[in-house]
């Protein structure tokens, strides 16, 4: 019944509304997810997705790379070299419980995915683990991560929320929405007027005082976290600004053996922007490349995008980090960008999106280190 | 009849005409506003908490708590925006409340004000629905009207929030002129905005606007008014609920794996005639049905070569 109503509301495509649109993109999802578990569709799909002009040029990116790679999950559905493919499964959305893993060489690349801290976890961190910060971020996935590992000399970088939050300052940013002076300023008055008209109302301008200081825009320079499990041979980063990430190499479209993408921490700024720290990685045959960024958007105040990435090309053993922060006015970037935003349906949407936002603000600052095993 | 074949297409996430969503939000504008800033609800009675456009979800709900037709129920606002079918959740529960004026209490969140559905989604739903903005403009009327809080059996407080400084009994809530968009300042927006924590007396958030309030608010509010419990929504929880300052203030959250990725459980309280709480734990819809056809949109990872 309910799937005569989809065929029906699928051969209507010119009325607009939910059947149409939602459907047809929860059938190209899942013709996606179909396709992505079986190998041979999956390399049909890549061929078919590139431009011609590429596909002529492409044949040695395509050029079939001597497998080398073991997956460590058993639950993953098939790929063609060892009968597993890596790519985190598609069928753990819910109950979004997934730990993928892949080796190549010396180099073994982990992640875990896992529901927003519950209530137990959330005291813990609270009263103890970070107990400078008066809120917590709204969603916090503090049982995420993604693990670059070394495995011949016991080295590791991980990337988790906890020692992210651990790096917000503890004192006044300074940063204040931007209708916070209307809104004191109208609770003062409203405070004179009340006191004066009734003493047993009792608020004074002492509870327009910010009892707990700390960053609430949770702005983290966080770099990912080095785990030496050798005390005795530590291993730390060098820096090296002179370095570049060698983006020829990265953008060769290199078949991506595994990939994951993740939130570790969000909140919305009681719906004043957004504070979000995401990480994404992609693995392919020689080299990988993992982006952690953290975005921060205060509607009508700034705008801040800090970027970590790591790359490590696996035959030279080389390890490279390269740490950006941008930052900007809100105004001077809707200023920069009137002309764009104006003719944007729903400009809104740009400053919404990060990957627009870092490419119309400043570089603030740029630092690259460099590990050599 | 019109109403019910109504009732059966939003539960089917079907497209309604412009002039019935507009019917539809006329009709409960006229029902709401005669209601007051602060309604009277009796026992038993089931508080569910933030809904956010998550329409599989609220099914569940209903079926996990009774029904409609058999319960009654006090929403506590944020029945829109984030989740993909905000409409279709917030004109069910208005149909509910035309159909059943006396068993659907619908309370006003922070997130049914125009400024805010302007930016995290449910202005985008509509527009992608009809191209153009008719409709979001009819239910923001709608918005307008809805009410402040809940009294059950003149012992339990319901709010979408928290407390105000500008609030110590119900009649200064009553006495609000409640119908326009909420203010960014004032009793009405601190209802709507305003969050518990752990402080020892009013206190104004970090981001500059905005109070915290603690037990001893939570105290004094309960005692000068009688009242032995604050419900209010607008927190997530990944247990679905909980209980602070010894039991006299409770946070229900109503949306199962928020925003199709936190991975919550949800919860509703019934009330009961002795005002014993019962809470009903429910899990999100699952994506997919029995033969892999997608049933809400899931947020897998893209690949892409990102650089």
């Amino acid at each position: 019944m309910a799937d005569r109503d989809v065929e029906k509301s699928l051969k209507r495509t010119v009325r607009p509304g939910i059947n149409t649109i939602e459907i047809t993109a929860a059938r190209e999802l899942h013709a996606r997810t179909v396709n992505a578990r079986n190998p041979r569709n999956e390399r049909a799909m890549q061929t078919t997705t590139t431009t011609t002009t590429m596909a002529k040029s492409s044949a040695s990116f395509f050029k079939e790379p001597i497998p080398r790679h073991v997956c460590n999950s058993a639950n993953n559905p098939p790929c063609k070299h060892c009968g597993r493919m890596i790519i985190p499964s598609p069928v753990a959305t819910y109950p979004l419980e997934d730990n993928p893993s892949i080796s190549i060489n010396n180099w073994t690349i982990t992640s875990r995915k896992r529901p927003i801290l519950n209530s137990e976890e959330l005291e813990d961190w609270e009263t103890n683990k970070l107990s400078g910060l008066g809120a917590l971020p709204e969603m916090i996935f503090g049982n995420n991560y993604i693990s670059i590992k070394n495995v011949e000399k016991n080295w590791s970088i991980d990337f988790r929320a906890l020692d992210a939050l651990s790096m917000v300052n503890l004192e006044d940013s300074g940063i204040r929405v931007s209708y916070s002076k209307d809104w004191i300023n109208s609770k003062l008055k409203t405070t004179a007027k009340e006191v004066h008209e009734d003493d047993l109302f009792e608020i004074s301008s002492e509870s327009l005082n910010i009892v707990k200081n700390y960053d609430w825009t949770y702005s983290t320079e966080y770099k990912g976290t080095v785990i030496n499990y050798n005390d005795n041979d530590v291993i730390d980063f060098k820096t090296d600004n002179d370095l570049v990430l060698p983006i020829d190499k990265l953008s060769k479209p290199d078949q991506i053996l595994f990939f994951d993408d993740m939130i570790l921490f969000e909140d919305e700024l009681a719906d004043n922007g957004i504070s979000i720290l995401n990480v994404k990685i992609r693995v392919m045959n020689e080299r990988l490349l993992l982006l952690s960024r953290f975005f921060l958007r205060v509607d009508d105040v700034i705008v801040r995008v800090y970027d970590t990435r790591i790359y490590v090309e696996f035959d030279e053993n080389k390890v490279i980090r390269e740490f950006k922060q941008y930052e900007s006015e809100y105004n001077d970037l809707m200023a920069n960008q009137k002309r764009v935003l104006a003719h944007s349906r729903d400009p809104k949407a740009l400053l919404r999106d990060s990957n627009w936002v870092v490419e119309h603000i400043p570089l603030v600052k740029r630092q690259c280190e460099v590990i050599q095993f | 009849m019109e109403l019910e074949k109504t009732i059966r297409l939003l539960k089917e996430g079907k497209h309604l005409s412009e002039e019935r969503v507009y019917d539809i939000c006329l009709k409960s504008q006229e029902l709401l506003i005669t209601e007051g800033n602060v309604t009277h609800v009796d026992t038993p009675v089931t508080i569910c908490g933030d809904i956010h456009g998550q329409l599989h979800d609220l099914l569940t709900l209903f079926e996990k708590s009774g029904g409609v037709e058999k319960t009654r129920y006090v929403f506590l606002g944020d029945f829109v925006d984030r989740g993909f079918y905000s409409l279709e959740s917030f004109l069910l529960l208005l149909c509910y409340k035309i159909r059943y004026p006396d068993r659907i209490t619908l309370i006003r969140g922070n997130h049914e004000t125009r400024q805010i559905t302007k930016v995290y989604g449910f202005y985008d739903e509509v527009m992608r629905k009809y191209g153009n903005s008719n409709v979001w403009r009819y239910c923001c009327e709608v918005f307008d009207y809805l009410s402040l809080g809940a009294i059950i059996n003149n012992r339990i407080f319901c709010v979408h929030g928290g407390l105000s400084p500008d609030v110590s009994t119900i009649n200064e809530i009553k006495a609000i002129d409640r119908k326009q968009e909420v203010p960014h300042e004032g009793a009405m927006c601190d209802l709507l905005w305003s969050d518990p924590d752990d402080v020892d007396k009013w206190s104004l958030s970090p981001r500059g606007a905005g109070f915290l309030f603690g037990s001893n608010e939570v105290e004094e509010f309960l005692h000068t008014n009688g009242f032995e419990l604050i419900a209010r929504a607008h927190q997530l929880v990944m247990e679905g609920y909980k209980e602070m300052f010894d039991g006299g203030l409770v946070t229900v959250w109503s949306a199962p794996n928020y925003c199709y990725r936190c991975g919550n459980v949800a919860a509703v309280l019934k009330i009961d005639d002795q005002l014993e709480r019962n809470y009903t734990i429910f899990d999100a819809v699952q994506p997919q049905d029995g033969v892999g056809n997608a049933i809400i949109p899931t947020k897998q990872p893209q690949m892409d070569y990102f650089l």
